[in-house]
């Protein structure tokens, strides 16, 4: 398996030679963007269903750095690359307002060079070297307007992100400690071994606490409202569609399921979080006039539900988590495109200030209304499908509390969406839209075929029939097979 | 099968087709919605009598009366659009998301899996949200109050679904039979009764129904709320509450108080409308509750008369709706002030409405009366099987029955009769648009006149089975009574001498005199009521939205969303101490016991 590297050295390398190369050849960056975001999502799909372990320069784990491909980094690698690659394809065009395109492809590039390394790491240390090329080149493009407001997000996010990072650097150093390795199969194995112990939990809090915060779980979710909207359109999609899912929801389900192993306790943790972040970030949503900030609380939300579907802990549970984890990145990605898109036409996401640019601005408004649609949960799209199995998970393992609050959020989320739909698209047309323009081709290219993937996810994907629902799904089917397996994944890894 | 599986992707897939003609493109999908919702309608007639039980799709007795009432106001409805759409913007989207309707809701009426149900009745759902903001600008606040209440309660059916599911292991309707008896099964009823509420408009989920009627085009209104979704929402009412649910006496209590609790309140709102189309909404609410107030007798015939009621209404309903779009189309106005004196220059409108509008306040021989007859009978058998409410069900159906009489009377009288003012003529709508009125009106006597040998035998009875009928009624005596009175009055009229009492049009006032440039509208009628102590200060609530599910949740909701964004001041040192607090609660929880 000598293509698990490549998924990190090829944007890796793409990020330092363009801006070497870019000062000759102005299409440079464009061009070189999006073929190695192109060439990660050709890569991502060929990896499909296959697993392997690669030692860097052969040395062999405990002291050599490995990298680890399966089920579930699979799952996360499409999607990061796909809606990567939609995002470089908007920033063709939606760049140009800014200056310095090379510098923005280049942490563009570094952003998913972390991410693709965060989701293929072997040991924890390496994992957090990715996740923090991730997090600073993250910081970096939230204040990439330089604008007072984009400039005092990014110095929010900073803060509260870099808390994090020291309390998992923390909880890193007290693993070493009592373990004596960071490889997560030998960790996993000596605690399987020797059982827990007290600095080991010290630690689990403040792994739980980190990663939740880049996961922006309620309570550590404060940075996301601010950081998510003040970054340019195609960054706030990445950041909302695949990035707190890479350095939190995989970070942490990787270390609670896979290296300690998930207990009646640490379940319940995770289904209280999950709750409190779906409901709590629903509720501010709600009375959000900002597009993007009421976007950006969504998320908050939405991320609640797939923590409380994984933290079920049932097959079906985590079944509904992952397949809403892969179905928010397509469509919050693609809402977060056409407020990009509406911002770049109108030059305003206040939603009052808007209204009636449905017939100026026929794509965006459709593709807005199939992702409105999909995280409403509304049939036949795809975010219906994994909230019906989330629901109906929540009841199977007996906690009908749980679904009852999902249902709230779920009818919030929908009341929230037809306000952005009826503020912005339908109403009547305010005369100073009169000779609003549809963006251009490059931008709505991205936007219809992440609708296009609002609906075929669905229906591709569709997991009905009887309740042997995981057969039929190769993409979902492995991912939960690692997470049920849980500490299995040490002998595994060990054994390949 | 295959049957079944044509008659609703057809429609869908020509819906999907009509989403993509090109603007400019006209007559391809009024072509297209004629041809398609006609094939619909001849495979919806050829299913009637066939059995059909497979793991994803039923047809039985209960489901194919409805499936075939679904072809039939589809078609109907295309027919009337022709006219009435003519020249309005988004053409194609509207016959696009008409014909999906058709084939959502064949599909949500014969899934046999709870599932594919879920997925034709939240399409249902989108479509109607669609179809509403059709009706421009204006009508955008309507169609989001309509989608949040109906997509709300769809996604409440999600979590009956997956109870029912829990609860008798299986998806698969037909295999389900649970008795009401523990938290869960309540729970699982009230839920997917929600649905059913929401969809066919009883209280408390009503309040979409007058708003979309007011603001969505006619054809809309008098397709989805009181055709399709009252058939859908009904029908599945009775699927769960006879066949998938055996209910105990809560339950049915439950469905009694709403019934009756609909009945009374949304004829008392529509008595003060001013608006024709609203006031119309109203009474679609109302007779929402008829049905629900039977199905909850748990008696055969009360459930019969409530199916029975089901069908009557949607046929009447519609027929309603129709004539206000015909009055629409050639005044330009719903408002009840400003119209009158239609009845001479819109006979057909005219004579179609009145039979509807005697046959929605139960007036015999006409269909409204039997239904709300078996429904009597229904609450009688209930008193028997020592019911001690049962008088207040009574009173309150009948109560209703005579608000609901009472209102068209104004109705009647501020519309087609009286004056109206400026009082230019107008022409009677075209053919396409009352061919449907025409054919609606129709049914209305065929199904009130020979009730028990059309509709009841063919459809409703087999459907309940072991209705026995207390009370006597002949419906074919009664016409003939009825004819014989008519005729004599006939007779009466044309002997005495006739044309001294028709000498002016003025309007006829108790006898009193008014002055000629008095109009009386209609507008007025019941005022007294409205001006009444107590129920002035309800009138006034009302009109204060204080009973509108949809704005009092909203109020709730604003307080705590006030006090949470109280909380979220943006001071970086706030979100850090949330920060540690949050892992200090972590620790705690961890570190319990081991320490």
């Amino acid at each position: 398996m000598n293509m698990i590297p490549l998924f990190v050295a090829v944007p890796l390398a793409g990020a330092f030679i363009i801006p070497m190369l870019s000062r000759k050849f102005k299409w440079f960056p464009d061009v070189l963007g999006n073929l190695v975001t192109l060439a990660l999502v050709i890569m991502s799909f060929a990896v499909i269903g296959k697993s392997g372990v690669y030692s860097m320069g052969a040395w062999k784990a405990p002291i050599g750095i490995v990298m680890v491909l399966d089920g579930l980094s699979v799952l996360l690698l499409v999607s990061i690359n796909v809606i990567a690659f939609a995002s470089t394809l908007y920033s063709i065009k939606y760049m140009e307002q800014y200056t310095s395109k090379l510098r923005y492809y280049s942490l563009f590039l570094l952003m998913l060079a972390g991410m693709n390394g965060v989701v293929l790491s072997g040991d924890m240390f390496n994992l957090f070297v990715f996740l923090e090329i991730a997090s600073v080149a993250s910081y970096a493009l939230v204040g990439f307007g330089c604008e007072h407001e984009e400039l005092e997000a990014s110095f929010k996010y900073l803060v509260l992100g870099t808390v994090a990072s020291t309390f998992i650097l923390l909880g890193i150093g007290m693993t070493y400690g009592s373990i004596g390795s960071l490889n997560m199969a030998q960790i996993s194995e000596q605690i399987s071994q020797n059982g827990m112990n007290n600095a080991l939990l010290f630690a689990i809090a403040l792994f739980i606490m980190g990663f939740g915060l880049k996961a922006a779980l309620v309570p550590f979710h404060a940075w996301l409202p601010d950081a998510h909207p003040s970054a340019p359109a195609p960054i706030s999609s990445m950041l909302s569609g695949v990035l707190i899912k890479a350095l939190g929801i995989y970070t942490l389900v990787r270390f609670l399921f896979n290296v300690v192993g998930v207990d009646e306790r640490l379940l319940m943790i995770l289904m209280v979080l999950g709750a409190l972040s779906m409901v709590i970030g629903v509720m501010l949503a709600f009375g959000q006039w900002d597009f993007k900030r009421l976007l950006a609380y969504h998320s908050i939300s939405q991320v609640g539900y797939i923590i409380l579907g994984i933290g079920l802990g049932t097959p079906l549970g985590i079944l509904g988590g992952l397949f809403h984890l892969i179905n928010h990145s397509a469509f919050k990605s693609l809402l977060f495109l056409n407020a990009g898109a509406v911002e770049y036409s109108t030059g305003t996401r206040d939603l009052q200030e808007l209204g009636g640019i449905r017939e100026k601005m026929p794509v965006t408004a459709n593709t807005s209304l199939v992702a409105s649609m999909s995280i409403a949960g509304i049939p036949p799209f795809n975010g219906f499908w994994s909230k019906l199995i989330i629901i109906i998970a929540c009841v199977q393992a007996g906690r009908p509390v749980f679904a009852a609050l999902a249902v709230f959020a779920s009818i919030l989320t929908l009341a929230s969406f037809l306000k952005v739909q009826k503020y912005v698209f339908f109403e009547k047309l305010k005369e100073k839209w009169n000779d609003l323009r549809e963006v251009p081709a490059l931008m709505s290219l991205p936007m219809v075929l992440l609708a296009l993937l609002c609906i075929v996810m669905g229906v591709l994907l569709l997991p009905i029939g009887n309740t042997g629902v995981l057969e039929n799904i190769n993409i979902l089917e492995p991912a939960v097979k690692v997470i049920m397996d849980g500490t299995d994944y040490a002998s595994k890894i060990l054994g390949m | 099968m295959n049957l079944i599986i044509y008659s609703i992707s057809l429609s869908i897939i020509a819906g999907i087709m009509c989403l993509f003609i090109p603007k400019r493109t006209r007559g391809v999908a009024e072509t297209l919605g004629v041809i398609v919702s006609l094939v619909t309608f001849i495979m919806t007639i050829m299913m009637f009598g066939r059995e059909f039980v497979s793991k994803w799709f039923l047809i039985d007795n209960l489901s194919r009366f409805v499936v075939m009432g679904i072809g039939m106001f589809g078609f109907l409805i295309v027919l009337y659009s022709l006219k009435y759409m003519q020249g309005r913007d988004r053409i194609n989207e509207y016959y696009a998301y008409l014909l999906i309707t058709i084939g959502a809701s064949i599909g949500a009426v014969l899934s046999n899996h709870l599932i594919l149900l879920l997925v034709f009745w939240g399409v249902l759902g989108l479509t109607l949200y669609m179809l509403v903001g059709i009706g421009g600008s204006d009508a955008s606040s309507t169609a989001k109050k309509t989608f949040i209440i109906i997509g709300g309660s769809d996604v409440i059916m999600i979590l009956g679904v997956a109870v029912t599911w829990v609860l008798g292991k299986t998806f698969i309707m037909s295999g389900i039979e649970v008795s009401v008896n523990s938290g869960m099964s309540m729970l699982a009823f009230i839920c997917l009764a929600v649905a059913a509420f929401a969809k066919a408009g009883a209280m408390p989920l009503h309040s979409w129904i007058p708003d979309c009627a007011e603001k969505a085009p006619v054809s809309v209104t008098a397709f989805l709320p009181a055709s399709l979704d009252k058939l859908v929402g009904i029908y599945f009412l009775g699927r769960i509450s006879m066949k998938m649910f055996v209910l105990n006496k809560a339950m049915g209590q439950m469905l009694l108080i709403i019934g009756a609790i609909t009945i009374v309140a949304a004829v008392m709102m529509a008595l003060i409308q001013h608006d024709f189309k609203r006031l119309l909404g109203y009474h679609a609410v109302s007779q929402v509750g008829y049905m629900v107030l039977g199905i909850g007798t748990c008696s055969p015939i009360g459930i019969a008369g409530g199916l029975f009621h089901m069908l009557n209404n949607t046929i009447y309903k519609c027929c309603l709706f129709l004539g206000s779009g015909a009055v629409e189309k050639r005044t330009k106005t719903s408002d009840l002030d400003k119209l009158g004196g239609l009845a001479r220059f819109m006979p057909v409108t005219f004579v179609t409405f009145v039979i509807a509008a005697l046959s929605i306040s139960g007036v015999p021989p006409f269909n409204g009366f039997v239904s709300k007859w078996m429904i009597y009978q229904g609450i009688v058998d209930l008193g028997r099987k020592g019911d001690k409410l049962w008088l207040v069900w009574m009173v309150a159906a009948m109560f209703g029955s005579a608000l609901t009489l009472a209102s068209f009377m104004k109705l009647i009288h501020a519309v087609f009769l009286g004056q109206r003012e400026g009082g230019e003529k107008v022409k009677e709508v075209s053919s396409l648009m009352w061919i449907p009125m025409v054919v609606l009106a129709g049914l209305c006597m065929i199904f009130g006149v020979l009730a028990f040998t059309v509709p009841l035998e063919k459809f409703i009875l087999p459907a309940v089975p072991g209705v026995s009928f207390t009370g006597l009624f002949s419906p074919s005596l009664v016409t003939l009574m009825i004819i014989l009175g008519v005729i004599l009055g006939l007779i009466i009229y044309m002997l005495s001498n006739f044309k001294n009492i028709r000498e002016d049009s003025l309007p006829y006032i108790g006898g009193e005199e008014l002055p000629v440039e008095t109009r009386v509208t209609g507008v007025d009628f019941y005022r007294s009521i409205k001006d009444s102590k107590i129920l002035g200060g309800i009138y006034r609530a009302a009109d204060k939205k204080s009973f509108d599910i949809y704005d009092v949740a909203k109020r709730v909701l604003n307080y705590f969303i006030g006090m949470l964004k109280y909380l979220h001041s943006g001071l970086l040192s706030n979100y850090v101490i949330w920060v540690v607090a949050g892992i200090l609660v972590l620790l705690i929880v961890l570190m319990k016991g081991s320490i």
